[in-house]
């Protein structure tokens, strides 16, 4: 939706399109597939740094702290530690889109309902992944909190194949 | 100056259509190539200046992403949206300042990601060339072409000489990307018509590349390396845009030229320069910066390269490395003519090599090459 300023009389609004009429790539190292082939089999994959022994994950293939390659890979656990978190305001039909469309009027989310987005150190990593935490309420999250990957039913090696995290109740 | 700054290492990519690594791997390797090349580690350097844009990068605030792989890593780091060799000039100021006494200077693109011709529309007016929608850089180029050979005689032919010496040149330097050692004048006329007269080898070609420098502090350059090349003068300019401009000239080229020269104390180019290694994006623009840097008058620049006098046996070699037209990584391409002006001052420039004291290096940027940059390098 364009953002029309308030009319005024000393300038006028000239609509144009920001479109630049082709397609963009990126060029990958074999990583996102690597990571995502891990994950179709329950594998979370990262990359350890040869000169300061950093974990980080998803993999990245150059550590800028030593300035080397990182090119061996290791296996971290599925079980980890909050380390931060943000929830959401109450959803609400008609009040937002994500990725164009309305999360309510999709089912993605429920009416009133409030999503907790998480930032996880896996055992075994030296950083963290950003994902979603199910199965607890907003009141019940807290710092340290240990919690483990839910993986989908049907994996096919994709980003999608690892879906949240919930409480690791034992 | 204040103090002397110089050029202490340098690297670059093997450039091509469509290179086998990412963006940042590509990075990582010139920047590391280049620290190496001058005898120093990341943890030596002060400053960090990067070249890309990003449109070409396909993200916004790209160098966020790529400051690990250039070795920004908690470090003082800017970056320009454009030319390297802009970047190199912002470096050189940075040192100059007195705050910083090592700079590493990158500059990159993947043409073959995007194309940038398309990316190019983009750096045109929204309200009116952009709405009209005739104009792009290769088509803006074909009119400062038309308007620079109608002005002064200049014939398709002598246009197509300075595409066969270059890439003919290209054909000896290992980095190229356009390598065409038997091409003639012929083909050069028969490749494919993109805007009359811009041809498929009259134009740069797209190409993925990086490259990168180390810049030093007059003490730090002496402690570091036996053969610094100094920065001797440096000019930079700006045009106005398209519609007020005399597309027939460089005319900012012309006056960085003179600020540089003045700086370097040099009066006669043609006779205390060496070798030039400058930014032709198409093969016209030579003849024009020929002209710009003052080597003969204006509108005989024709006559320069139909005597044979900017061949790598001239008088006055220009891009014995093959220019831009043997490999433009857009945004690496004016950086890349500094390494291969430093190249020829360190006596490195294997197969084309020019008995060299003082070279000439020159970057554009924009439309038409609105924007323009030389540096002046020397031995002593
Ligand atoms: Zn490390």
């Amino acid at each position: 939706m364009p953002y029309i300023k308030e009319e005024r009389k000393e300038t006028i609004s000239v609509e144009g399109d920001w479109d630049i009429g082709g397609s963009t790539t990126w060029k990958d190292s074999t990583l996102l597939q690597g990571y995502a082939q891990g994950l179709k089999e329950k594998r979370i994959i990262g990359s350890l740094c040869p000169g300061c022994g950093k974990v980080i994950v998803p993999p990245r293939n150059i550590c800028g702290r030593c300035h080397r390659k990182m090119d061996e890979k290791v296996v971290v656990s599925d079980i980890g530690t909050v380390t931060c978190f943000v929830i959401s305001a109450p959803f609400a039909k008609g009040k937002m889109q994500v990725l164009g469309m309305d999360p309510v009027e999709t089912g993605l989310v429920g009416e009133g309902e409030r999503v907790i987005s998480v930032y996880v150190k896996l055992d075994g990593a030296d950083s963290n992944i950003d994902t979603e935490l199910i199965g607890a309420k907003p009141e019940e999250v807290y710092v340290g909190m240990r919690v483990k990957a839910v993986w989908a039913k049907e994996r096919q090696g994709k980003l999608s194949d690892l879906e949240a995290v919930e409480p690791l109740r034992d | 100056m204040a103090g002397r700054v110089a050029i202490v290492g340098y690297a670059q990519s093997h450039h091509q259509h469509d290179i086998q690594m990412t963006r940042e791997d590509m990075v990582f390797e010139v920047a590391k190539g280049a620290l190496r090349n001058a005898g120093i580690s990341r943890e030596d350097v002060d400053t960090v200046i990067t070249a890309s844009t990003d449109f070409l990068d396909g993200r916004t605030i790209s160098n966020l992403y790529t400051s690990m792989a250039v070795g920004a890593y908690l470090k003082d780091e800017s970056k320009v949206e454009e030319d390297g060799a802009f970047a190199a000039y912002y470096a050189l100021m940075r040192i100059l300042s007195g705050v910083h006494d090592i700079a590493l200077v990158e500059a990159h693109t993947q043409g073959s990601v995007v194309n940038p011709h398309l990316v190019s529309s983009y750096t045109l007016d929204p309200l009116f060339e952009r709405q009209y929608g005739f104009l792009n850089d290769i088509s803006a180029a074909a009119l400062q072409a038309r308007m620079y050979m109608n002005k002064y005689g200049v014939s398709e032919e002598q246009v197509a000489m300075v595409a066969v010496k270059n890439l003919m040149n290209a054909a000896d330097n290992l980095n190229a990307h356009r390598k065409m050692p038997d091409v003639t004048v012929e083909e050069v006329l028969n490749s494919k018509l993109y805007y009359d007269p811009i041809r498929e080898l009259t134009m740069s070609p797209v190409s993925d590349g990086a490259c990168a420098i180390v810049l030093a502090s007059e003490e730090k350059a002496k402690e570091i390396t036996d053969i610094p090349v100094w920065i001797e003068g440096v000019g930079s300019c700006q045009d106005g845009y398209l519609r007020d401009r005399s597309l027939y000239k460089l005319d900012s080229l012309q006056k960085a030229a003179q600020d540089a020269y003045g700086m370097a104390g040099v009066s006669n180019p043609f006779a205390q320069i060496d070798v030039f290694e400058v930014s032709e994006k198409y093969a016209h623009e030579e003849l024009m910066i020929y002209e710009a840097l003052g080597l003969c008058r204006e509108g005989k620049g024709k006559t320069l390269i139909e005597k044979g006098m900017t061949g790598k046996d001239g008088e006055i070699p220009v891009n014995p490395s093959g220019g831009a037209l043997g490999a433009d990584p857009i945004c690496a391409t004016g950086l890349i003519r500094v390494v291969e002006a430093a190249k020829q001052i360190r006596g490195e420039a294997n197969g084309y090599q020019i008995p060299a004291y003082r070279a000439l290096a020159h970057g554009q940027f924009g439309i038409c090459a609105q924007k323009n940059v030389v540096f002046i390098l020397g031995s002593e």
